[in-house]
């Protein structure tokens, strides 16, 4: 069999947020959509990338040196990457005495990706936890995560996909084949706001979560989760919400586990910023965790059962209601808009 | 910005004391109130006026640098301030032993007061003393030769210390005594004991050195039915005077307790938490030192029969727990000894009268009993408090129920306020150690779930072991310099207060000036002849105050508590115990790996320098040499992140010091070398000491904490840390020390994680972390103290991002670096920190 290798983001372990107990979480790079919001920026394009973390440099420009491509240029803000010119080679991360020059997107075959992320067995078995593939879109490598996940079973480990659903059906199906469980995300329920925020129609979603249920239907040992992230101004709302419900009463019962509504964080603000990019969200802040009750509640009352709605991540710290708002994102910089 | 009021507000709520009767909140508040207070517990002076009288013994600092300058001041203070006592006849035809017996008995039992504080269910207040090592003229004179004299142990030590090796002395206490058999004997039983072995004696044993030592033990033997009667006397009076009823009856039977204990086995869970107090605190009567690991082991097995009698013959958990909130705050007094240096100082100081909780018992029984609980209930009403500092023992199949408490006490307070002891990894150590020191007949596969920490985390034995820990503190990095240099210092070392320079010597073996080396295997074989040398280095500097100690101070009252002494007739420090062993604590295990790791790397590896480019780097400070600096913190791999390449490195560091150490023994005493790592605070402080390393470091930072990575390297969070540092230990391998378990350390290693407290925000994630804790079990170290990010350890990262790079914040499960992301960012992260923290 011919060898598969992934583009990884990042590894990133004891992760407690990506599905039950502690977990390893692997995020492949490569997406295929662009959601106005996204908090992992990085992992949108599928060729590895070079980022430059300001903080980190000491001004030596060895990287200017040894750049083939004459990409790197160093201005009074820092060290500037020509996207356009830049191949990704890596060798100014090579050069680079402080790391201050990172490559994001390494290669990695199944066995040592294997060998290298079963390392917290101790704490997956202890704690109902394991391995998730996430992104970026795992699926747009589904040969890769099929063999990989195969590898972990053989390992006894168990799995997870992390997917937007938006990917053609062999490839979901390749995916999943092996999984224990599926993380399907759920983000806007209009198709013109889908359309408008993720870059996407959301059909092909609705109907790969139907295929999906009437699979796990077929084999109950695997299980469901369905996520929505709540973006103020986008998708936090209670129309959204109960939009979501709606589909999931009526299509998913029985298969679902849980659904989770999880927060929005700005966290990756620097990640846009070292990506020279603008964020359409940057002067948003977390939700208000009176908003997100109020959506849980909304949430609730759809017909999805109340007990299997949890929601997850950081809130707002000061909750005086006369303080400032969550904040709108930036229309402008979103590509779907009709003020484009 | 909004969320900065927030971090301030919510940083002024520390956790508090709550739940506690006007009793244990007034005796609380008056402990703290320090200097304040009429009544303390600080050093009293007690001498025979002699001129050559010796009171402060001062090898007992040995292993605490600060001390140094102060060493003559105290010796000749202590004198100054010491009141005579009058010697009895014959007194001076006694081994000194005896004479010590008889002085400090005279001291406790005519010349201190027996007071009982203010609704105390306790008694026994005053221990902290200062007494006469009660030596005759020529037997100061033949002890200063030893100390002061030329080659004398002081210069040697202050030799070791300024030239980057360490520390080295006998100290004091660091044992768990036998109290479970003391409480079972009673002292009549222990006095019976010191009889029959004493009669059984030859005529001419009698005369000679054993018959001295168990005349001396049967002296001390009797001091504490005599202190509990003058205590009973105080008691009656007190009640006499007293007008409350309540009061009065309590101090009555307080009374009536000491009229048992602690000469007779206690009926009562009182009886038995007040003998356990006089009998402890005369230990640091003896020693002439406040709580210096002088452990309590077990306590909620050994209690527990008459926590379980006195709880069916009707006394409430709540009156349990009163009785044992009096004996804590009892346990805080020791730092009274000094509380006028500086303020209130001695009360932010550390001693470690350790206790344990839980653990494994006989045949993989998890022994967590009511008990357990009603501690760990205890410490929560109290805290923050520093003493006794608790220990939960855990293992695979610890019951929810605890982990369910600690993960909740965690979750409350700043960090943990225990520290968790791991039993397997722990007990396969102490097997190692049975096999590799010829001790199977007292710690074999029956009776190693009997262990307890004592000090802050160090393994022994209970009831028959002193095992020296902390008497040895070695840096482990020297043997790099002295690689580095082919056996000579890499600076002069100049002394700060004369400006005096020393001259450099051939101090280690000549392996000759890295500079020559062509491969890393040359190096590493420098590297290794250099660490047998420290290590060589290290013991004999030893021996000058061991051999001291075991000549000129004799302890026989805590002989008596510790089994082996009265059989052998050979006082504890005179290597009397069943189990006497000395440990070496390896202090900058990390940076030692991390620095060798690096010269492969820069040298060897990839070339990126010479040997002679990284010399010259070194001996500058790493100062002009920028980009080489940046390339040696930053590229070579590090130990701490589960990297198999850099914890082979480890693993092999590992095994070269522990097995030179085990080679090692006291000439003195015949003890045994054994390893360990606890670094204490001289990671800090000897930062300043030894040049800059090849990680990175310039002198004058940190040096690494005990077996913990170098700060900063655990990039790939704490399951990573974690997994390195088991693998550093030996790991698993079918041929374990226990079960599957290796561990080259049977003192045990000190860890400390911090964790962001978002990961104890919701019943969901505090499962996490009791999984975590069982993962720990499965692939860590011995010992794990958890810590929280604070909001004050993010605002100096703010303020020097350099030094703070790979700071990872995780905002409920999102990963970002901490000085990359902004100020406001980073306010909010703060905020968000302070609010979640508690």
């Amino acid at each position: 069999m011919k060898e598969v290798k992934a583009r990884v983001l990042e590894i990133m372990r004891m992760s407690t947020e990506d599905g039950p107990g502690i977990r390893t979480t692997v995020f492949l790079k490569g997406c295929t959509i662009d959601c106005a919001w996204c908090h992992n920026p990085e992992s949108i394009d599928p060729k590895p990338q070079i980022q430059w973390i300001g903080n980190r440099c000491i001004g030596c420009k060895s990287c200017i040196e040894v750049c083939k491509q004459s990409a790197l240029a160093a201005l009074p803000s820092g060290i500037e990457i020509d996207r356009e010119l830049c191949i990704g080679c890596g060798d100014c991360v090579e050069e680079c005495p402080s790391t201050a020059l990172e490559l994001m997107g390494k290669s990695w075959g199944v066995e040592e990706l294997v060998a290298e992320t079963i390392k917290d067995r101790a704490y997956f078995s202890n704690s109902g936890g394991g391995i998730t593939a996430s992104g970026g879109e795992p699926t747009m490598q589904a040969e890769f995560v099929n063999r990989y996940f195969a590898g972990l079973k053989a390992e006894g480990i168990e799995t997870a996909l992390d997917t937007c659903g938006f990917n053609n059906r062999e490839a979901l199906e390749k995916a999943v084949e092996h999984a224990d469980l599926i993380l399907f995300d759920l983000k806007l329920i209009d198709p013109a706001e889908h359309r408008r925020f993720v870059g996407a129609d959301n059909a092909k979603i609705l109907e790969n979560l139907i295929w999906l249920a009437g699979r796990l239907a077929e084999t109950p040992e695997k299980r469901l989760w369905i996520r929505t992230p709540l973006i103020p101004d986008t998708t936090a709302n209670e129309k959204n919400i109960a939009g979501i419900g709606e589909f999931i009463a009526a299509n998913l019962d029985g298969v679902i586990e849980r659904w989770e509504l999880c927060t929005f964080n700005n966290l990756c603000r620097d990640k846009y910023s070292r990506l020279g990019r603008e964020w359409a969200y940057a002067d948003c802040r977390p939700l208000r965790r009176a908003t997100v009750d109020r959506l849980v509640r909304v949430a609730g009352s759809t017909g999805v059962d109340p007990k299997i709605i949890v929601a997850g991540g950081a809130t707002r710290i000061d909750e005086d209601s006369d303080g400032p708002g969550e904040g709108r994102p930036n229309l402008r910089l979103i590509k779907g808009c009709a003020c484009d | 910005m909004a969320g900065r009021n927030i971090a301030k507000k919510s940083e002024g709520r520390i956790k508090e004391p709550k739940g506690n009767s006007l009793r244990i909140s007034y005796l609380r508040d008056f402990y703290f109130s320090g200097l304040d207070r009429k009544w303390n517990n600080e050093f009293t002076c007690w001498g025979l006026g002699t001129e050559w009288d010796v009171i402060y013994d001062e090898i007992y600092f040995y292993i605490v640098p600060e001390t140094y300058p102060f060493l003559q001041t105290f010796r000749s203070g202590y004198r100054q301030a010491a009141r005579t006592v009058p010697i009895p006849d014959g007194f001076w035809d006694k081994s000194i032993a005896e004479r010590r017996a008889i002085f400090n008995r005279e001291v406790i039992l005519n010349h201190l007061p027996q007071e009982i504080l203010p609704g105390d269910l306790i008694a026994g207040a005053r221990f902290n003393l200062q007494t006469s090592r009660c030596f005759t003229e020529a037997e100061a004179a033949e002890r200063d030769g030893m100390v002061l004299g030329k080659k004398g142990a002081r210069k040697q030590i202050k030799w070791f210390h300024n030239h980057g090796y360490g520390n080295a002395g006998a100290t004091a206490g660091h044992l768990v005594p036998g109290h479970e058999r003391a409480l079972t004997l009673g002292w009549a039983g222990i006095s019976k004991e010191l009889d029959d072995l004493y009669d059984a004696l030859s005529d001419k044993d009698k005369t000679g050195p054993k018959g001295a030592q168990l005349k001396a033990m049967k002296i001390a033997a009797q001091v504490p039915a005599e202190l509990a009667a003058r205590y009973a006397e105080a008691c009656r009076n007190a009640a006499a005077a007293e007008t409350n009823k309540t009061r009065r009856a309590e101090l009555e039977q307080m009374a009536a307790n000491l009229e048992v204990v602690p000469e007779k086995p206690p009926e009562t869970f009182w009886q038995a938490v007040q003998a356990l107090w006089l009998n402890h605190m005369l230990i640091m009567a003896d020693e002439n030192y406040p709580g210096p690991g002088v452990s309590f082991g077990r306590i909620d097995q050994y209690l527990y029969p008459y926590w379980e009698k006195s709880r069916a013959e009707g006394m409430s958990a709540d009156e349990g727990k009163e009785i044992l909130k009096c004996f804590w705050i009892h346990c805080n007094t020791a730092y009274d000894a000094m509380i006028r240096v500086g303020g209130n100082q001695g009360i932010t100081a550390g001693f470690g009268q350790l206790i344990t909780l839980s653990g494994l018992g006989a045949g993989g029984a998890d022994m967590t009993n009511d008990l357990t609980y009603a501690i760990l209930d205890v410490i929560d009403d109290l805290s923050p408090i520093l003493e006794p500092k608790p220990n939960v023992r855990l293992h695979r199949n610890s019951p929810e129920k605890l982990l369910d408490r600690v993960v909740e006490m965690v979750g409350e307070s700043q960090g943990a306020p225990f520290l968790l002891n791991f039993d397997e990894r722990s007990m396969a150590g102490m097997l190692r150690e049975a096999k590799l020191a010829g001790l199977e007949k007292y710690i074999n596969e029956d009776n190693v779930h009997e262990y307890a920490p004592v000090g802050c985390l160090e393994n022994t034995m209970v009831g028959n072991d002193r095992s020296g820990t902390v008497d040895i503190n070695l840096n482990l990095y020297k043997a790099v310099e002295l690689a580095l240099t082919g056996g000579r210092d890499m600076h002069r070392f100049v002394d700060p207060f004369t400006g005096k320079k020393d001259k450099l010597g051939q101090d280690g073996p000549e392996t000759g000036p890295a500079v020559h080396f062509t491969a890393f295997s040359q190096f590493w074989e420098a590297y290794a002849e250099q660490t047998r040398y420290i290590i060589r280095r290290a013991v004999e500097t030893y021996e000058l105050s061991e051999s001291v100690r075991a000549r000129f101070s004799p302890t026989p009252y805590l002989s008596c508590l510790v089994k082996g002494c009265a059989e052998s007739g050979r006082d504890i420090t005179a290597g009397g115990a069943e189990i006497s062993l000395v440990t070496i604590e390896a202090v900058t295990f990390a940076t030692t790996v991390d620095s060798l790791l690096a010269i492969k790397y820069l040298v060897f590896d990839k070339k990126l320098c010479t040997m002679a480019e990284l010399m010259e780097a070194l001996l500058d400070n790493w100062e002009g040499h920028d980009k080489l600096a940046a390339f040696a913190k930053n590229r070579p791999p590090k130990y701490g992140r589960d990297d198999d390449e850099a914890d082979g490195m480890a693993d092999r560091v590992m095994d070269l010091w522990t097995e030179a150490t085990w080679k090692q023994k006291t000439k003195s005493t015949d003890r045994k070398m054994r390893p360990g790592m606890l670094s204490w605070n001289y990671w800090i402080s000897d930062g300043f000491i030894l040049p800059a390393s090849p990680n990175g470091r310039p002198r004058g930072q940190f040096l690494s904490n005990a077996i913990c990575p170098s700060n900063g390297a655990d990039i790939n969070g704490p399951t990573a840390n974690a997994n390195s540092v088991g693998k550093a230990l030996g790991g698993k391998s079918k041929n374990g020390d226990w079960n599957e378990y290796v561990n080259k350390l049977p003192n045990g290693a000190s860890h400390t994680i911090t964790f962001n407290p978002s990961i104890l925000r919701d019943g969901e994630h505090r499962d996490k972390f009791k999984a975590f804790l069982r993962g720990y079990a499965e692939n860590g170290g011995t010992a794990l103290q958890i810590n929280m990010l604070d909001p004050d350890m993010l605002r100096e990262a703010q303020r020097r991002p350099r030094d703070y790079r790979h700071l990872l914040v995780r905002v409920t499960g999102y990963n970002a670096y901490f000085s990359s992301i902004g100020r406001e960012l980073q306010d909010e992260v703060i905020a968000r920190v302070s609010h979640e923290g508690f």
